[in-house]
């Protein structure tokens, strides 16, 4: 097992390392933006096709009117959870190992809400009217539906999405600050002389920015519960076998954070990797994010099932053949499968050394994420095939190349976004880094005291 | 534009469904089909292609479950396990229950569907962005979406079938939902006359399209307000009240020899099509 | 005035001539003095208001059953057809295939000019030089080489075509249809003295049908629909009816039986005689000798029903009276199918029901104008002269033999002997395809006519039929004007007073006013009401119907022994949309899913689950239907209501041309039926096909509604049933 953090490390060294980022990853950095590029080629394609042609070409249909787009939008979602977590709840938590990671969190919770709210648009029949569903003043006084909780996500994500990135926007000042010190002269430099917003590290400065980033923080955090109870309620408030669940909301949000902790892990390895952040990103914090994870996951199949639970004892026959359905139906690979990577795959991360084992831990994370991908669709697609009416359950639906094509690209998409962001801004906060170093050598300091007093 | 304004624009907008603590005025529309006359010969679903312009989508569209029946007729077996069906099959005729409180519309997020003051469930095509989370929350499943652009799709209406389109009916485009209206245009020019001579619709005066053209008559039409209606007749004869989602005489002991009932009406939609049970012979 | 014009001639020519009513005197007409003006609906009339839909009546031509329609006109065009409620016949209602009589009018492959064709390629000329075409190869050709081939015909359309044949010297009228109950027919007019006898519904208490579809495609589907709905109300005096309809597979009217018997394809007539013999048996008085051997247990092991279900059958019927019996397509498609019809109708007398249920139809009292009804032996009798190479001008109008007769009449080489062959049609379908001449038809909205039905109720009618519309194409005609040119060219003195078809039914009407009802009324008025109303309804004495038992000798075949090389029966089943064919380029009736199959846009094998357990066939497998003329390929369709030794096959489709939306669609199933016909009639026997089936190792999604819950309900309470003994139906509204 490597070391942690180091707690010698001097602070010009940080901005070094961290400054590096900006100019100079490796190859495989390039290589991941080629074929990024290319997901969102075929994304764009099909959505062209899909634009032109009609939504039929994604093969829905009048009983199975949602598909992967719905599914996809979900997970995006859930996914964005992660930046929350460990930004807003970790930092009132004071887990100072989240320093070195919460800002690439950050910016997936941005990007991965960018990229839901792409699905919501592509889901649409007609993505030209998309406005309609936004609460503006008209001369008509043509109102949204304000009892419709798509109208509530169309909300909830809007204001989700640029809290984000106000949260994330904030929390870079004092190193935009650093980067506008460090850079040579040049568009970036322009760039973040705008964006460090004068900043000088002066005492009014820190204090004001502390209370700034701890009141956002606050605030995220119940509306990233919010936010995912939200979509929940797409679910849980219609009125469809296997949707119309009580303990949606929160089996929504565990299942958010679940596949959000998950998604670090696989980014922390490849960043960790791609920018050289061996230093920063180290094991021990990686085996936080595992155990961490292995708990959501625990989380998650207990309310798993408790859900089968309360769907069996139940006395709605609808809900119970749906549950028969996904276990014993055409979908039931796709159901076992996220059972298998949901439950069991985690049990995993319950071994020490498989916590900071990176080849096992990219694998498995990567896994639990495709688990919670699966549940998704596993939410959306089996009520369609076998709900109240029987006479259109539809089991033969199978989603055209259009949506895997959509589905596919959106990683493309998301993995871009993202890439651009770490080249453009440091994915590492250069001064909570210090402040954990710091933090720790006075500690040791302290310890090394106390160790010798003892003597 | 104050908070207040839209608040109270609001409340007129999704108001309570109009049964017992808001009753209908004028007129409520409803429907009864007796399951015994209906032969399921499927006049009904063509006449409601004739009259509301749907189109036909062909083999190909139709094998991916792009069927643009607004009406299906649909055909059930016994689940006895016998060698032969041999009572017959079931037919049910299967169009918008037009529910009093309507799960589709709640969902719909720029409210494109909507409740009448007569009772019915409308679509507003222009206001549609397509997101079927209305068809997604219909417990029946009677809602179409124009998954593909019809009016500009090869041999949907080929010159000069077009000409055969009813200018009462809008041609939807791509991507909006649509869905059995009780032929509401054939209602808005009954109304626009009768007001004209200032009376309310006679029963009998309008017909929606199935039910002019169904063999048997096995379906009625009607508004429930009018005593007169034969529908609201039947509605009462049979014991089935509109704003009921369990009805009394279900609950009485030996079961109460009517045959009226809604489907799925647990569900508390209170779907304004009734259904008369189909008999089969005890003797034979 | 015409002169020198003998006034039985004239009446001849206006089609009343025979009529056993009195006539009055013929004081006018108004053909010569004013040019009357068919109204064009297009150029807006003061009744024409933009925007508002005008109703004007007429008669659907997409069946025979000559229901009365009303088309709605909006801004020149028609949009929809309703029923008309004034006719007795559908009291304002339509089926399905009649709402589909818009899209036959405005169907985009509608043929729009005269053809010439040679080989594959047709060339477009004027109608002037198309009839010349004609006059001139009919010069040199004996009166009895020419052939008229048509379909059911009637009204004046059949007075013009017997003319001029006549004038041709020409007696040939080959009326075809290929779907016809012509061996019920048959012996009917044995039974009962009538062709068609009016079949009380509404009075029945049980109706036992032996395979006759009258909720689907038999007769008049809608006529008997709405007596159907009289029979099945609780609130009628007689109590709700029962229906048990006995056949081997399942028809639209079997799937709304009480009760539902599969019965050993052919076996028909002895479970009739067998119920004779039950009915007997249980105390009923049966004429001496009638039924005698045809004991329970015989009957039951022929027939395959069993004993309990006869005796109760039996029981109800004697229990219940008036019943009604029907003889249907099923019972009459076998070589015995006469002896089946008979033994039915023996039935019908020995259970007392004739007079009661089986009545006296109405009849028009013009014998020119009756329905020439069609049958398939008209086909094998044109057949036998064209290939002897005695028919040298044949006209086609209303019939596609080359594509309804079976592979096994060579039809489509004999008719490659006829040296000139002109077709009248509205698609270029497949006989149009050999036709050397090809003249195109108006639509039956922009037509006029008039019809007789076949089977009329309460009234006698004669329907009217009237453009709603303009012409489409500048290029078409109707048939009546074609058959006035060509008269003209014949017998120009007689028709030089009727310059087109419309002046014609415009004298015939108001030639016979007074018999048909329009006694001292003005002449416009009288005409204008009858093209309002859409139909003429004539009063008549009702006859009486023969009610005395006839018990002819009837000899039943033993049920087919199993034939190890064609071990299944194939049963050609009738559809009620597309029928013999002709509908199959209507994209509505296509989409509109089969009634029990819910199969869209395709042909179908139907097979009994378990003789394809036995072959190995599931759901979707294209299976070969191989009979002794040859095979189809076609999706199976695992149906539980047929006979587990039979399959079958639905007819209209399998178009080779026609249009879009017809050809390359399923396959046809007439091209592989046998030879065999009834031995009573000649008529061929529709049923008695045998074939055996293979699986073909391929399979496809079959393309119906029927979602994946397989027609169940999976204990939701959505389709409900209840038995008569659980429900009060007395006091319904
Ligand atoms: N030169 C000239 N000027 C005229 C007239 C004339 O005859 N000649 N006529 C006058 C008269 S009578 C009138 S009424 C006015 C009409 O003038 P405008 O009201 O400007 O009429 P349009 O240009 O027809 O329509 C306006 C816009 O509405 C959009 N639209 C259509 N449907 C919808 C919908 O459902 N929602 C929303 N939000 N937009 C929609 C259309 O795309 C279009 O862009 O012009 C007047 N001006
Ligand atoms: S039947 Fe479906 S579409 Fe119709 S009102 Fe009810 S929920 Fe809405
Ligand atoms: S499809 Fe249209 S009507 Fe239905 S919920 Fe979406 S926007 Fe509303
Ligand atoms: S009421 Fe009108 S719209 Fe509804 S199914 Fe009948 S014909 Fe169609
Ligand atoms: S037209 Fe009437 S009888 Fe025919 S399927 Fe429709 S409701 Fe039933
Ligand atoms: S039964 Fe025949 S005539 Fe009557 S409406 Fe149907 S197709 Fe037309």
């Amino acid at each position: 097992m490597t070391k942690d953090i180091r707690e010698d490390i001097a602070w010009a060294k940080i901005n070094k390392d961290v400054l590096k980022s900006l100019e100079a990853p490796r190859k495989l950095y390039w290589v991941i933006i080629f074929i990024a590029l290319a997901m969102i080629g075929v994304a764009v394609g099909c959505e062209i096709y899909q634009y032109q042609t009609g939504m039929g070409v994604s093969y829905k249909n009048n009983s199975h009117v949602w598909g992967l787009y719905i599914a996809t939008f979900i997970f995006w979602i859930g996914m964005s959870h992660s930046g929350t977590l460990l930004s807003a709840i970790l930092h009132l938590m004071h887990a100072d190992w989240r320093k070195p990671i919460y800002r690439f969190a950050e910016a997936m919770t941005t990007f991965s809400l960018m990229t839901a709210g792409l699905f919501v648009l592509v889901h649409l029949g007609r993505v030209w009217m998309f406005y309609y569903a936004l609460p503006y003043p008209s001369e008509r006084w043509i109102w949204p539906n304000f009892q419709s909780p798509l109208l509530w996500d169309a909300m909830a994500i809007f204001t989700y999405l640029s809290s984000s990135v106000i949260f994330l926007y904030v929390g870079m000042i004092p190193d935009l600050a650093i980067c506008r010190d460090n850079i040579h002269a040049g568009w970036r430099k322009k760039l973040y002389t705008l964006l460090a917003l004068g900043w000088e590290g002066t005492d009014r400065q820190w204090r004001s920015f502390r209370i700034t980033y701890l009141t956002v923080a606050c605030f995220l955090i119940p509306l990233a519960v919010s936010v995912h109870s939200i979509v929940a309620s797409d679910f849980a408030m219609s009125q469809q076998p296997g949707w119309h669940i009580t303990s949606f909301p929160p089996y929504f949000v565990a299942g958010a954070l679940y596949s959000g902790c998950a998604a670090i892990i696989t980014l922390f390895i490849i960043l960790r990797y791609v920018f050289k952040f061996e230093e920063y990103m180290t094991l021990p914090i990686l085996k936080k994010t595992a155990r961490l994870t292995f708990a959501i996951s625990m989380v998650w199949t207990y309310l798993n099932l408790i859900e089968f639970a309360s769907v069996w004892y139940g006395h709605d026959q609808a809900s119970k053949d749906v549950l028969i359905y996904k276990a014993t139906g055409h979908y039931a690979p796709f159901w076992w499968g996220m059972m298998f990577c949901g439950s069991i795959v985690p049990l995993t991360l319950a071994f020490k050394r498989f916590q900071t084992n990176i080849p096992v831990l990219f694998v498995v994370s990567i896994l639990l994420n495709v688990g919670m991908w699966l549940e998704r669709w596993m939410i959306v697609a089996p009520t369609f095939a076998n709900g109240y009416y029987p006479w259109t359950w539809d089991h033969d639906q199978w989603p055209s190349f259009v949506q895997w094509g959509i589905v596919f690209g959106s990683f493309g998409w998301f993995a871009l976004l993202f890439m651009v962001f770490c080249k453009v801004f440091p994915s590492v906060s250069m001064y909570e880094v210090k402040e954990m170093v710091y933090h720790r050598s006075q500690a040791s300091k302290k310890n090394g005291l106390a160790t010798k007093g003892a003597h | 534009m104050s908070v207040t304004n839209l608040l109270e624009n609001w409340s007129q907008f999704r108001h309570k469904h109009p049964v017992g603590d808001q009753p209908h005025e004028e007129y409520k529309w409803a429907m009864s089909i007796d399951l015994d006359a209906c032969t399921g010969c499927n006049a009904c679903s063509v006449a409601c292609y004739a009259e509301n312009n749907l189109p036909v989508v062909g083999k190909e569209k139709y094998s991916h479950g792009f069927a643009h029946h607004w009406i299906r007729v649909e055909r059930y077996w016994d689940a006895d396990g016998r060698d032969f069906p041999d009572q017959g099959a079931q037919f049910l005729p299967m169009m918008c229950q037009q529910c009093e409180a309507a799960p589709c519309e709640t969902v719909c997020p720029v409210g494109a569907t909507n409740h009448t003051a007569d009772g019915l469930n409308s679509q507003v095509y222009n206001r549609c962005i397509g997101s079927r989370y209305c068809e997604a929350n219909c417990p029946y499943k009677v809602r179409y979406f124009n998954w593909y652009d019809y009016p500009t799709t090869d041999n949907v209406w080929p010159e000069p079938m077009n000409q055969q389109l009813n200018p009462d009916v809008t041609v939807r485009g791509k991507g909006v939902m649509e869905k059995c209206t009780f032929c509401v245009q054939r209602l808005t020019a009954a109304k626009s006359n009768a007001r004209t001579e200032g009376r309310t619709v006679r029963d009998g005066e309008v017909q929606t399209a199935c039910q002019q053209a169904c063999p048997t008559n096995a379906i009625s039409f009607g508004n429930l307000v009018d005593p007169e209606a034969m529908v609201g007749k039947q509605w009462m004869q049979q014991q089935v009240q509109l704003d009921k989602d369990k009805q009394a005489k279900d609950a009485e002991e030996a079961a109460s020899k009517l045959r009226g009932y809604r489907i799925l009406e647990e569900l508390r939609a209170y779907p304004s099509v009734m259904y008369l049970e189909r008999v089969r012979e005890s003797a034979i | 005035m015409i002169d020198n014009f003998d006034r039985r001639d004239f009446l001849k020519v206006l089609g009343w001539g025979g009529a056993a009513v009195a006539l009055s005197g013929c004081g006018n007409t108004s053909v010569e003095d004013g040019r009357e003006i068919v109204t064009s609906y297009s150029e807006p009339a003061e009744y024409v208001i933009p925007s508002i839909g005008v109703y004007f009546n007429s008669t659907c031509a997409q069946c025979d059953a000559g229901c009365s329609i009303m088309g709605r006109v909006r801004e020149g065009r028609v949009l929809k057809l309703e029923g008309n409620p004034d006719s007795s016949i559908n009291r304002g209602k339509t089926c399905g295939l009649g709402q589909a009589g818009v899209q036959a009018h405005y169907n985009p492959d509608r043929i729009r000019e005269p053809l010439l064709r040679s080989g594959d390629k047709g060339e477009a000329i004027t109608w002037d030089k198309a009839l010349e075409l004609i006059n001139s190869k009919l010069a040199g050709v004996k009166g009895e080489e020419v052939a008229f081939l048509t379909g059911g015909t009637s009204g004046h359309i059949n007075v013009l075509l017997k003319n001029y044949l006549a004038a041709l010297g020409s007696s040939n009228h080959y009326a075809y249809d290929a779907v016809s109950p012509s061996v019920v027919r048959a012996a009917n007019k044995k039974a009962y003295g009538v062709e068609m006898p009016r079949l009380r519904l509404d009075k029945a208490k049980v109706v036992l049908s032996f395979g006759a579809d009258f909720l689907g495609a038999w007769v008049s589907p809608v006529h008997f629909s709405q007596q159907y709905a009289q029979f099945r109300k609780g609130t009628r005096p007689e109590g709700r009816g029962v229906l048990v309809q006995v056949e081997s597979k399942m028809t639209l009217t079997g799937a709304n039986a009480d009760r539902w018997l599969a019965i050993r394809p052919g076996t028909e007539g002895i479970l009739a005689l067998g119920l004779i013999h039950a009915l007997g048996a249980a105390g009923m008085k049966i004429p001496g000798g009638i039924a005698q051997d045809y004991s329970l247990e015989r009957v039951s092991k022929d027939t395959g029903i069993s004993a309990e279900q006869i005796t109760k059958l039996a029981a109800l019927l004697k229990e219940r009276t008036p019943s009604l019996v029907i003889a249907g397509s099923a019972a009459e498609g076998y070589a015995h199918g006469t002896q089946n019809a008979a033994a039915i109708a023996l039935l019908n007398q020995v259970l007392g029901n004739v007079g009661k249920t089986v009545q006296f139809p109405a009849v028009v009292p013009f014998p020119q104008v009756l329905p020439t009804v069609g049958n398939r032996y008209a086909l094998q009798a044109l057949n036998d002269e064209m290939a002897q190479g005695k028919v040298k001008v044949l006209f086609n109008y209303g019939a596609n033999p080359v594509y309804s007769a079976p592979a096994a009449m060579k039809l489509k080489e004999n008719l490659g002997k006829v040296p000139f062959k002109v077709a009248f049609a509205h698609y270029m379908d497949e006989t149009a395809l050999q036709a050397d001449l090809v003249l195109p038809l108006d639509s039956a909205l922009e037509d006029w006519a008039t019809s007789v039905p076949e089977y009329m109720a309460e009234e006698a009618q004669i329907n009217i039929q009237q453009p709603l519309m303009e012409k489409l194409y500048p290029g078409t005609r109707g048939m009546g004007d074609i058959l006035l040119a060509l008269l003209k060219q014949r017998r120009a003195d007689e028709y030089k007073g009727y310059e087109d078809f419309y002046s014609y039914l415009h004298s015939a009407v108001l030639q016979n006013k007074v018999a048909l009802g329009g006694t001292g009324k003005d002449d416009d008025a009288f005409w204008t009401a009858t093209l309002s109303k859409g139909l003429l309804k004539l009063p008549c004495d009702a006859g009486k119907i023969s009610d005395k038992i006839t018990p002819t000798a009837i000899a039943l075949p033993a049920p087919f022994a199993a034939d190890d090389a064609y071990p299944l029966q194939l049963i050609p089943a009738v559809s009620a949309s597309l029928r013999d064919g002709r509908h199959a380029n209507l994209p509505w009736l296509q989409e509109s899913p089969d009634p029990l199959t819910t199969i869209v846009w395709d042909s179908w094998v139907e097979i009994h689950p378990k003789t394809a357990a036995r072959l190995g066939i599931v759901e979707g497998d294209i299976v070969e239907v191989t009979a002794k003329n040859g095979s189809i390929k076609a999706q199976a369709y695992l149906f539980p209501g047929i006979h587990p030794d039979a399959v079958s096959v639905p007819l209209g489709n399998g178009h080779e041309a026609m249009g879009r939306y017809a050809k390359g669609v399923g396959v046809n199933v007439f091209n592989i039926l046998d030879a065999v016909f009834d031995k009573g009639t000649g008529e061929l026997a529709m049923h008695e096909t045998r074939v055996k089936v293979s699986k073909t190792g391929k399979r496809v999604v079959i393309v119906k509604d029927e979602g994946s819950a397989g027609g169940q309900q999976m204990g939701r309470k959505i389709a409900a049933r209840v038995t008569s003994d659980k429900v009060d139906l007395s006091g319904e509204v």
